[in-house]
């Protein structure tokens, strides 16, 4: 990579939604306007997520999930044979019932409030998972692109549910082989029209290592009927590895992070990325899409033995707070990730996006710009000091 | 629609209008709707019990901590669960009668005993029973806040269970062994 190159910034996919798409949103939501009016008011707003990011020089962009109400359950949109389910509906289906009601107290929400795309038969292919936003993303930027879509494992985990999903699929596996396929061709459909990053999000992972019984928190219905970790963990390389089999010419990277549903640190699961490197050095992709800009996250060491194995998407500002970090400080710790990582293989981003659940954005999308310029302002800092030095 | 047929969150909104007219110009219809209200309560071995309401049944039973089978719900979180099931029938039927829809709503309950030894008979300080009772209230509705605010106030204010609990009523009890 020449040195001008270095260090790419991006983002991990949400942008805050301006109030009169939430507004869209919800009237989509209730029937009241067709997924093709809904689209082209949400046209506007990706504009503007794509300005933001270009201005902060964002050097690979996305359309800011502008079009979806969160990172997973957008795909009933999408599917044939997916419901989206409020929690309501589904508690009658729970085992344990007594520990999401502790999730809900820990929350403070209704559970009328909390969805889950839940399968009901036969998954199939209604549309494009994201062709589509990404068609029109392509066609109005001219930087790189990146399409976060959900991976087979959170898609499985969050759809599968026992007492309604077992009559088309009487196994999770059954219903996971479907998801893998589904989620492939969506990945070669991307890269074949240009796609240079597709990122699959897979952050309940951190909640089948870190989550205790009764911390089933913003993927509340997903973890149901889960086994036991190990034996989880195996079961979501095992679909990764299926999905991506074979695929070439597009960066695939997985996103990981512990949650971006509160403001609130105490609230948010932690824990370091040791006792998950395992399994996601087994995966076949490019890039490792992780949060390090809180405490939380633990620290970067954890790839001591891992050193150089996969690319780095180094979250470096917390989407979550108020204050905007200095480019000084994201400097210092890109250079602590260079020990670990080449410095082609580590990019600069956000621990996770600033707008999660459409309903419930993390922060304002001028802090949020903020941010964006401030990795734009350290990268360009960065690479000037690489240039012509080794190691700075 | 006529208002004779008017359905409103799932309400027959006339026939809630007939019983408010009822109930304010008829006296018997006072008496007879005031009670008595019955329950019979009987053992099913062990802590576990069945409660039988006009034609309706509920079941009962305790933790395993406390040796039993943890079958059903206690007692004590029936009670919460009454609370808040008559001040959610409050609400919605106040709220239906001011035409307000009603999208979605939901009661926390929430009670902590006082002393768990009094009521095991180890002590008698304090009380066994819940010093307090919170219930929050989360509701999607179409109306102003003001409106539901008032809604919510008079839900429990004006609730069956929750004055008896609130107020405290007196107990009579009596026995016959057989
Ligand atoms: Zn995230």
């Amino acid at each position: 990579m020449a040195k001008s190159q270095l260090f790419p910034v991006t983002v991990v996919g949400s942008w805050p939604r301006p109030q009169w798409l939430i507004q869209a949103l919800r009237k989509r939501q209730a029937g009241e306007i067709s997924f093709d009016e809904f689209n082209t008011t949400a046209d506007d707003a990706v504009l503007a997520a794509i300005k933001y990011q270009e201005d902060a020089n964002v050097d690979i962009v996305t359309d800011g999930e502008q079009r979806r109400d969160n990172f997973y359950s957008f795909v009933v949109e999408k599917l044939d044979g997916v419901k989206l389910m409020t929690l309501t509906e589904l508690m009658d289906y729970m085992k344990d019932r007594a520990s999401f009601e502790e999730t809900l107290r820990a929350l403070d929400v209704p559970a009328f409030a909390m969805r889950s795309p839940v399968a009901v038969d036969r998954v199939r292919r209604k549309r494009h998972l994201a062709l589509d936003e990404f068609e029109f993303l392509k066609s109005h930027t001219t930087r790189k692109t990146k399409v976060p879509i959900p991976g087979p494992y959170m898609l499985t985990r969050s759809m599968w549910f026992p007492g309604l999903s077992d009559k088309a699929y009487p196994v999770i596996e059954d219903l996971g082989r479907d998801v893998c396929s589904i989620v492939r061709d969506e990945i070669v459909a991307l890269k074949e029209a240009g796609c240079d990053f597709v990122q699959l999000d897979e952050p309940v992972l951190s909640q089948v290592v870190y989550g205790s019984e009764g911390e089933e928190t913003f993927m509340c219905a997903a973890l149901a009927s889960r086994r036991d970790p190990t034996e989880e963990l195996r079961y979501a390389v095992e679909l990764m590895n299926l999905t991506v089999k074979g695929i070439s010419g597009v960066k695939l990277g997985i996103h990981v992070c512990r949650g971006n549903w509160s403001r609130r640190e105490d609230v948010l699961l932690r824990g370091n990325y040791g006792p998950l490197l395992p399994y996601l050095m087994e995966m076949k992709i490019d890039q490792l899409v992780l949060e390090f800009a809180t405490p939380r996250a633990g620290e970067l060491e954890v790839f001591k033995e891992y050193r150089g194995e996969k690319e780095i998407g180094l979250g470096i500002v917390n989407p979550r707070s108020t204050t905007v970090e200095q480019p000084k400080s994201i400097e210092r710790r890109v250079k602590e990730a260079t020990r670990y990582f080449e410095p082609s293989q580590v990019y600069l981003n956000p621990d996770c996006g600033f707008g999660t659940f459409a309903e419930r954005p993390v922060n304002d999308a001028e802090t949020a710009y903020g941010k964006l310029r401030s990795m734009g302002t350290a990268a360009s800092n960065l690479r000037k000091a690489w240039d012509g030095r080794a190691n700075p | 629609m006529s208002s004779s047929s008017k359905n409103l969150n799932g309400l027959e909104v006339s026939k809630m209008e007939d019983f408010v007219k009822e109930i304010r110009t008829k006296p018997d219809v006072v008496k007879n709707t005031n009670g008595p209200w019955r329950s019979r309560v009987t053992w099913q071995g062990g802590l576990k019990a069945k409660a039988y309401m006009r034609n309706h049944t509920v079941t009962f039973d305790e933790p395993e901590g406390l040796g039993a089978t943890d079958t059903s719900a206690s007692a004590h979180e029936h009670l919460l669960s009454a609370v808040g099931a008559c001040m959610m029938t409050g609400f919605v039927y106040q709220g239906t009668l001011k035409g307000v829809k009603i999208h979605n709503c939901e009661i926390a309950l929430e009670g902590t005993f006082g002393d768990i030894r009094n009521w095991a008979g180890l002590t008698d300080e304090g009380t066994p029973g819940y010093p307090e009772i919170k219930a929050k209230l989360y509701v999607k509705a179409d109306s102003d806040r003001k409106t539901i605010e008032r809604l919510w106030a008079n839900a429990w204010k004006h609730s069956v269970v929750t004055q008896t609990v609130a107020r405290g009523a007196k107990i009579i009890p009596s026995l016959e062994v057989l």
